[in-house]
């Protein structure tokens, strides 16, 4: 559905995106995860011909997304990370207006997505909040129904009861075979919803992975309950262990690999419990965030 | 081009070009009715060439120069130059950095045709101002006393339209082309400026006299639309100038990153 080979922007001074090789499956719901500056707003508008690359190309839909940018931005929806609208204008005018550009679109569609969002179309853009705004966003990147999503940041400024709304819909859109490519801060977002994601950093590709993947390479931590306080400087020591943190008669032990010379450690002591601590979303990513992405 | 892009943009300018040209009826009407009694003595007056240049001649003594004077050398241009350009300028650049034309160009439209569109639609806020600037001649001189012909009036009217078409696609060439707000908007004003000190000086040093065919101002008002009537090659001049920048915007644009 999206399929990159090198592909790069280079802004200079070692901003931008540099050789992209990414593939989205039809039919998945794909995570692009990454710090601000990574370069994840820059993959979509190169994708979207919004710019164009340094080098290297990019295909969606199975088009070339220079070449044949019109017909993939009929088939294409897209919310930009910054959402700008006219502000003096109201919502319905707006939302009338793109879908002109689309040669319009089915108005039942429309409708029932601003009902189920919760929209407020009749005021004009500048009055209305972030969330509100967000809305709006939502509402005209899925009423064309299109084949593909592009949203970037999707849930910014949402409520929780609108995100569990919107992610009600992606799951629907999944569910129908079309495809969704999103970039998320929001790591219970990307947990919840994606199939697989990718991982940039510094505008380079660190990882794509599916979630379950990703688990398993991670640092893995077991938490130790012993009968009394134990010295934590014989688990530093250990093969594989990456950090020892100690708190009472309570150790827990960051290790990578197997846990044999950490459960025969702890074996040499009164233990009372031996608890894996399953690495959360947020730690996975922090730590492709930090290292060069080589674990 | 998008005729839904037109008319939205149309629509967003649509308040200030309406409002521009109430206020000229509303000043022509005020200088028609202060000829009668300070226009005879005020065309006594003395005034420096120079000085009469920069106000298209300083006739005052007639109705034609009276209105030439107050209308065609100042307020017209004024207004319908300062509407074209930051209408321009507003719609291409000011939108690219206001972040809404990334989402727009995200839509199945090619981006020549989009400024064609926002083109056309400042093209139709200097119709409404040319518009008002010509209904207001017709009451302005008929409260004064009458002594212009339709036919001028209608033809400065049109002039002016023409020179509103040219400054405006400077700010498109120059919005469209750079993104830049506050380039396309400045670079427009200058011309129009620069454009009316040339015409205006350029006539009075013999050797620069030539700087007068490279201001917009003398295609606009060099014949004298007022006491001349249309100046045909000032139109097609004008009409061309118009023609070659806004489609230098449309290149411009399609061969660029968008900034925002």
């Amino acid at each position: 559905m999206i399929a990159t080979s090198g592909l790069s922007k280079d802004y200079g001074g070692g901003r931008g995106l540099f050789g992209l090789d990414l593939e989205v499956r039809e039919g998945e719901v794909f995570g692009f995860l990454g710090p601000n500056g990574a370069g994840k707003s820059t993959t979509m508008r190169l994708l979207l011909d919004l710019i164009r690359p340094t080098s290297g190309s990019a295909q969606m839909l199975g088009l070339d997304t220079i070449g044949d940018s019109l017909e993939i931005r009929r088939r294409v929806g897209f919310l930009p990370g910054d959402f700008a609208l006219y502000p003096k204008l109201t919502g319905r005018t707006v939302l009338d207006y793109l879908a002109e550009l689309r040669g319009g679109v089915d108005p039942r569609v429309r409708d029932s997505l601003v009902e189920r969002f919760g929209a407020d179309i009749d005021r004009p853009i500048r009055q209305l909040s972030t969330g509100n705004r967000q809305k709006l966003g939502l509402v005209q990147a899925f009423m064309h129904e299109p084949e593909l999503l592009i949203l970037d940041e999707p849930i910014a400024g949402l409520d929780p009861l609108v995100q569990q709304s919107f992610h009600a819909l992606l799951g629907e859109v999944s569910a129908e075979g079309r495809t969704v490519f999103l970039s998320s801060h929001t790591l219970s977002e990307v947990e919840r919803v994606t199939t697989r994601l990718a991982i940039l950093r510094h505008g380079r590709l660190v990882v794509v992975d599916s979630l379950e993947n990703l688990r398993k390479v991670a640092v893995q931590r077991l938490e130790i309950e012993f009968g009394s306080p134990v010295d934590a400087s014989e688990f530093r020591a250990l093969p594989g262990v990456t950090e020892v943190h100690a708190e009472g008669q309570l150790v827990t032990v960051g290790f990578e690999g197997s846990a044999d010379a950490v459960v025969k450690a702890a074996a040499r002591h009164d233990v009372r419990a031996i608890r894996p601590r399953e690495e959360d979303l947020e730690e996975i990513f922090l730590q492709y965030y930090k290292s060069d992405g080589a674990t | 081009m998008s005729l839904s892009t037109a008319r939205i943009t149309l629509r967003l300018r649509l308040p200030a070009a309406v409002s521009a040209g109430v206020g000229l009826i509303a000043v022509m009407i005020a200088v028609g009715a202060l000829f009668p009694s300070v226009g005879h003595t005020i065309g006594k007056l003395s005034i420096p060439k120079s000085v009469s240049n920069l106000l298209g001649g300083g006739d005052y003594g007639t109705i034609t120069g009276w209105f030439r004077s107050e209308i065609a050398a100042i307020y017209g241009p004024l207004v319908v130059g300062g509407l074209a350009i930051t209408g321009a300028a507003a719609t291409t650049a000011g939108e690219e950095e206001d972040r809404i034309m990334g989402l727009v160009l995200a839509h199945p439209i090619r981006r020549p045709r989009l400024i064609a569109a926002k083109a056309a639609a400042i093209a139709g806020v200097v119709l409404i101002v040319a518009l008002g600037t010509w209904i207001g001649l017709i009451a302005g001189v008929a409260v004064g006393g009458g002594g212009i012909t339709l036919a001028h009036m209608t033809a400065l009217a049109v002039q002016l339209a023409f020179f509103g078409f040219a400054t405006g696609a400077v700010a498109i060439a120059l919005g469209a082309g750079t993104g830049r707000r506050s380039l396309a908007t400045g670079v427009g004003a200058a011309v129009g400026i620069v454009g009316w000190l040339i015409n205006s000086f350029a006539p009075l040093v013999g050797a620069l006299d030539w700087l007068k065919y490279v201001s917009p101002f003398y295609y606009y008002a060099g014949h004298d639309p007022l006491g001349q009537g249309v100046d045909i090659v000032g139109i097609v001049v004008l009409g061309a100038l118009s023609l070659v920048l806004t489609a230098a915007g449309m290149v411009g644009i399609d061969r660029r990153d968008l900034r925002a």
